[in-house]
């Protein structure tokens, strides 16, 4: 079920009415009932209901015993099943053609002509969240957080909230259950309608009005890198990290102010990210939960280990403390980001992109801090000013562009042609007159682009400093919903809605 | 062991993990007040804290403290055990 789809519209607003209407004792129910139906919506069969099943029992089941046993070796052994079911389930599912690819390429190396087929096999919508999230639901007990969960069903609403499903956030079974389970029955709240409402808007606008239309350019672009070069393909790069950011962030807002009426807070999952003056500081604000689910429960417990820890003394035996200490915290963030490109997809393309180059920008960063304070400090910059600062968020709104080039070509042969073809200069494209309309864009949608995306960083630029959504609300009726209608004319009238309704299909959905 | 006890240890270790004779904790000093205290000098912090007193935190503890008295109280709850 598209967030941006009719049907939708249709699905929360039945939900709310239900939600609403029935006593506290059984909202969880609508909400689980609300979420089954979404997460089965596209795909129904014998194979995703299995899918379901094994991740909640196992869940279910190793939870109860991990709680039972916990601080005995029975527990431990309780909660490596569970995570190795899921975990397990996630591989399979995901991750088999990355294998098979490898090994055909080994096949190939050695001369032999025969191939794995590759498989095709329909998950479950949102298995790289609910996975991850059962996991850490299974470790919270473990490590007694938590207590486990009694009852199946709320278990399974914890797994299947709808909101997360399509993209996100990662969210903590304390907290969810704290606002789902305890407390007060959610009573309907006008102002959090209005509030929830305006954030939909905004996200509908940053998909819509922002990622749609600059998601023609990219493709067109990609698709024909050999006659658009130089440029083009700079601008696709370009154009391709904002398509993803609206997109992304965009179906976030979608949800957040979907479960904001519903009474339920979600954590945020971006904070501007286009601010940020390194890649490190970029990550932090780039896809906050999935940063601290990995800190959580990869990164922390990889450097505390047995092995890290006693690497991190010869290392400090060899080389002094101060380089000595850094080596094993490299060593865990190589391991890291690896991750995090597996996370994003079963291919090279995503290992590299969304992982190895943001390890080597970090590492990069860290390592030549040092050499660029000197350099600072020998030509007299003050780096306190404005300028730089812009000057450092170009570049790392640059660098993101360039490793995003590998996660959105298809190959990591076609992400080296596309650079090969990047470096051609031919800048004066963006001066005369026409060619820059070649790529599916015409003057119009340059125009209506510029306009939104001076919008965009404005109000992310605000959102900074205060909660832009309560300011506006403060704001007296006229330009309050000046402001509102304008929003909800641009979406209808500059809304990019291709052919057929259905168009806006979410970038980040796949994972 | 007694508090002081504790936070004399306590100080020892802060000043050997962060290369700063001058640090003094005391129970609301949180991250803030140290500069090179990230997320990633936590975890070195913890492991001397752990060696230093013979003890382990679990990694909820490691995640949750807030500021050095969540840490002493830990400590001196494992010390009574």
């Amino acid at each position: 079920m598209s967030l941006t789809s009719l049907v939708f519209v249709l699905f929360c607003i039945i939900t709310f009415f239900l939600y609403f209407i029935v006593p506290k004792k059984i909202q969880w129910l609508i909400l689980l009932i609300a979420s089954l139906i979404f997460l089965f919506y596209d795909n129904f069969s014998v194979f995703t209901v299995l899918q379901l099943l094994i991740v909640i029992l196992s869940s279910y089941f190793f939870g109860r015993l991990v709680d039972k046993y916990r601080d005995t070796k029975r527990g431990k052994v309780f909660l490596a099943l569970g995570i190795i079911i899921i975990l397990g389930l996630l591989i399979y599912l995901k991750y088999t053609n990355l294998f098979l690819t490898t090994f055909n390429h080994f096949l190939m190396l050695f001369g032999n002509s025969y191939r794995f087929e590759l498989v095709h096999r329909t998950s479950l919508i949102g298995i790289s969240y609910w996975s991850l999230i059962m996991i850490s639901y299974l470790i919270d007990v473990h490590r007694g957080a938590i207590k486990s969960e009694k009852n199946i069903l709320k278990l399974s609403l914890f797994m299947s909230y709808f909101p997360i499903l399509t993209s996100g956030p990662f969210i903590r079974y304390d907290d969810f259950k704290d606002q789902v389970d305890r407390g007060e029955k959610k009573k309907f709240s006008y102002d959090a309608l209005c509030s929830g409402l305006v954030r939909i808007l905004w996200g509908l606008f940053k998909i819509l009005v922002i990622s749609q239309r600059l998601g023609y350019f990219v493709d067109h672009v990609y698709g024909h890198m050999v006659v658009l070069e130089g440029m083009y393909i700079f601008l696709a790069a370009c154009f391709f990290v904002l398509q993803l950011y609206t997109n992304f962030s965009g179906s976030i807002d979608i949800i957040m102010g979907v479960s904001e009426i519903l009474g339920i807070k979600l954590p945020e999952n971006f904070k501007a990210p286009f601010f940020s003056t390194t890649i490190t500081e970029f990550w932090r604000n780039w896809h906050i939960t999935l940063g601290a689910w990995l800190k959580d429960y990869i990164f922390y417990p990889l450097l505390k280990s047995n092995f890290m820890q006693s690497l991190n003394k010869k290392c400090k035996n060899i080389f002094g403390k101060k380089i000595g200490k850094k080596i094993p915290l490299y060593l865990s963030m190589l391991i890291m980001w690896t991750l995090i490109g597996i996370w994003h997809g079963g291919a090279y393309t995503y290992i590299i992109g969304s992982g190895l180059l943001q390890f080597i920008f970090i590492f990069l960063e860290d390592v030549l801090e040092p050499v660029s304070n000197k350099i600072n400090k020998k030509l007299g910059i003050n780096t306190d000013t404005f300028s730089y600062r812009l000057y450092q968020r170009i570049r790392t709104f640059l660098l993101f562009s360039f490793s995003m080039i590998f996660f959105r070509a298809n190959s990591v042969y076609e992400a080296l042609r596309i650079i090969k073809h990047m470096f051609v200069w031919n800048p004066y494209i963006l001066f005369d007159n026409t060619s820059l309309y070649y790529a599916k864009l015409d003057m119009f949608d340059f125009r209506i682009l510029i306009v939104s995306l001076v919008a965009l960083f404005v109000v992310e630029s605000l959102s900074r400093s205060y909660n832009v959504r309560e300011k506006l609300f403060k704001q007296n009726i006229v330009f309050r919903w000046g402001i509102i209608y304008a929003l909800i004319f641009a979406i209808i009238i500059f809304g990019c809605y291709g052919v057929g309704y259905d168009a806006a299909s979410f970038i980040y959905r796949q994972f | 062991m007694t508090k002081e006890e504790i936070f004399e240890r306590l100080n020892n270790v802060f000043r050997d993990v962060f290369d700063d004779e001058e640090i003094t904790v005391d129970e609301n000093t949180t991250s803030d007040d140290i500069e090179d205290w990230d997320s990633l000098e936590h975890i070195n912090l913890i492991v001397a804290v752990e060696s230093e007193f013979g003890m382990k935190f679990n990694m909820n503890e490691v995640t949750t403290m807030k500021n050095v008295g969540d840490m002493a109280k830990i400590i001196s709850e494992r010390a009574s055990k």
